[in-house]
């Protein structure tokens, strides 16, 4: 049997983000909003109010506020895998506005899976082993 | 989605958005029509946005999401972190005038150096029996050019790094893509890695080092192939002195059907060495010689006992050769047998020697 080459140029390894460092998947979060609309009226509120301090607990995220005419208002959050989410603001007020941001700055950026079909998904192997019938003890009556 | 929609996101995800807060005026000059005596070049919007910087408040946010605010202090030297050499080419073309920015040409370098050594002395004292090519390739699993890209990436350099598509003027092969993106994304880490060493210390990016790049996931099981185990297993049980090597069958089933499972275990007179498991008895022997030697070579020192030579190097600021700072602790590890040489050169086929006089071949003894 012969051996596969390794080749340099394909080597490379998996991330442990929060093994020893953790690097916070969100880089950007964009407010737009309208200066005249009413449904804005509540994001218009956080901005003036929080978000100030919003930005200084969370140095690590670049926030951007623009303006967005005759539109509703949204939240837009930028992710280190190139996707970013969206979520409207027209019908929340300031504390579910608040809510929201935090889901945000949670998230990691990856696409939404439904967990109930999905099978256990590991990198490492099981720690507590897998059962072999070879290995195992005779049955004893 | 298909193939199309997948490549459209991914060149606009690399392609550049210029915050118009950081702009000194918009639109800009060269946009605009002037009545000039000699022709100007046509003005590429696509080329001006990829010139213009990152907006500051992206670049801060860079250093905090990396945790380094203190070392990055100033957007200019994250800046200089961000820029690739190639980026001198088009913005030279569009601001002649203009004094060059400053690269990570001499940054990247360094750090890569750093990097390697980091990374070798870790995995030397970490996995001591492991032979060398497979530590050349667990190096550069670990700090090599896809993990760093893949590293920058996760860090959010992406929209940041400016750089330029070059095409080699001689290229190597006709498919030469001449520099690639995950080239100039690597350059990013390795020139953060340099900078910690300039302004703070070499431990400090050894610390870096092992924070970012050594608590990754590397299969290094995957790296020792072998295309004679029982072979080398022979050789390496003669080098330890110890009885041959005998497979002994422990446990069968479904002997004669569809479907055979054999559990071999290798022993060397009461110990054993290795066990494996096949459909046939031939597999079973193979693989449990195999996982004898993973044993061997995949020996880990405990966290607690690893000695790295770095430790040697003083803590703080300044020269790592000054003698006014004390020396770290550092107790030399005992010497291992060394690698089995059977197949180390990477040739296949074994040495031929051609007589001279005969012209036959002859295979040394």
């Amino acid at each position: 049997m012969s051996a596969p080459r390794l080749l340099r140029a394909q080597l490379r390894s998996k991330p442990a983000n929060g093994h020893v460092a953790f690097i916070p998947h969100i880089r950007k979060l964009v407010f737009e909003y309208c200066d005249k609309w009413p449904s804005s009226a509540h994001t218009r509120s956080f901005l003036l109010t929080r978000l100030q301090s919003l930005a200084r607990q969370n140095p690590h995220v670049e926030v951007v506020v623009k303006q967005r005419h005759h539109k509703e208002p949204i939240v837009r959050g930028f992710y280190a895998n190139s996707r970013d989410k969206v979520i409207p603001l027209n019908s929340l007020e300031v504390s579910a506005i608040q809510r929201k941001v935090d889901l945000l700055l949670d998230s990691s950026g990856a696409k939404i899976k439904p967990l109930k079909r999905r099978t256990v998904e590991s990198t490492t192997e099981a720690t507590r082993g897998i059962w072999s019938g070879l290995h195992a003890d005779r049955p004893s009556i | 989605m298909g193939h199309v929609q997948n490549r459209i996101l991914t060149t606009a995800a690399k392609a550049s958005t210029v915050a118009r807060s950081t702009l000194p005026q918009f639109p800009p000059k060269d946009a605009l029509f002037t009545r000039r005596k000699l022709p100007s070049t046509a003005f590429v919007p696509e080329t001006w946005a990829s010139i213009q910087p990152p907006p500051p408040s992206a670049l801060s946010a860079f250093a905090h999401r990396i945790g380094l605010p203190s070392v990055l202090d100033t957007n200019e030297i994250i800046l200089q972190a961000c820029t690739h050499p190639s980026f001198l080419r088009p913005y030279r073309r569009q601001y002649p005038d203009a004094p060059a920015p400053e690269t990570n040409a001499q940054l990247a370098p360094l750090g890569n150096a750093l990097m390697g050594l980091f990374a070798s002395e870790y995995l030397h004292a970490k996995y001591p029996y492991l032979p060398t090519r497979v530590l050349k390739a667990a190096v550069t699993a670990h700090v090599g050019p896809l993990t760093c890209a893949s590293v920058a990436q996760e860090m959010g350099a992406t929209p940041l790094l400016r750089w330029h598509r070059t095409v080699r003027a001689l290229p190597k092969t006709p498919t030469d893509p001449g520099l690639l993106h995950s080239d100039a994304m690597a350059s990013i880490p390795r020139s953060i890695a340099a900078l910690i060493y300039q302004r703070r210390s070499l431990l400090s990016a050894r610390q870096f080092v092992h924070s970012y790049f050594l608590s990754r996931q590397v299969d290094l099981r995957a790296m020792l192939k072998f295309s004679n185990p029982k072979k080398a297993l022979l050789e390496m049980v003669d080098k330890f002195g110890r009885e041959r090597p005998k497979s002994r069958l422990l446990k069968e089933t479904g002997r004669f059907t569809n479907s055979p499972v054999f559990v071999v275990g290798i022993y060397s007179g009461a110990d054993q060495l290795g066990e494996g498991f096949g459909s046939s008895l031939r597999m079973a022997e193979y693989r449990a010689a195999e996982d004898a030697l993973q044993r061997v070579y995949l020996t880990r020192t405990p966290d607690h006992l690893i000695q790295l030579p770095t430790s040697t190097f003083p803590v703080g600021l300044g020269d790592v050769f000054r003698t006014d700072a004390p020396e770290g602790k550092y107790t030399a590890p005992s010497l291992v047998m060394s690698e089995i040489m059977y197949l180390s050169s990477g040739k296949r086929k074994p040495l031929r020697i051609y007589g001279v006089e005969t012209g036959k071949e002859q295979t040394p003894a």
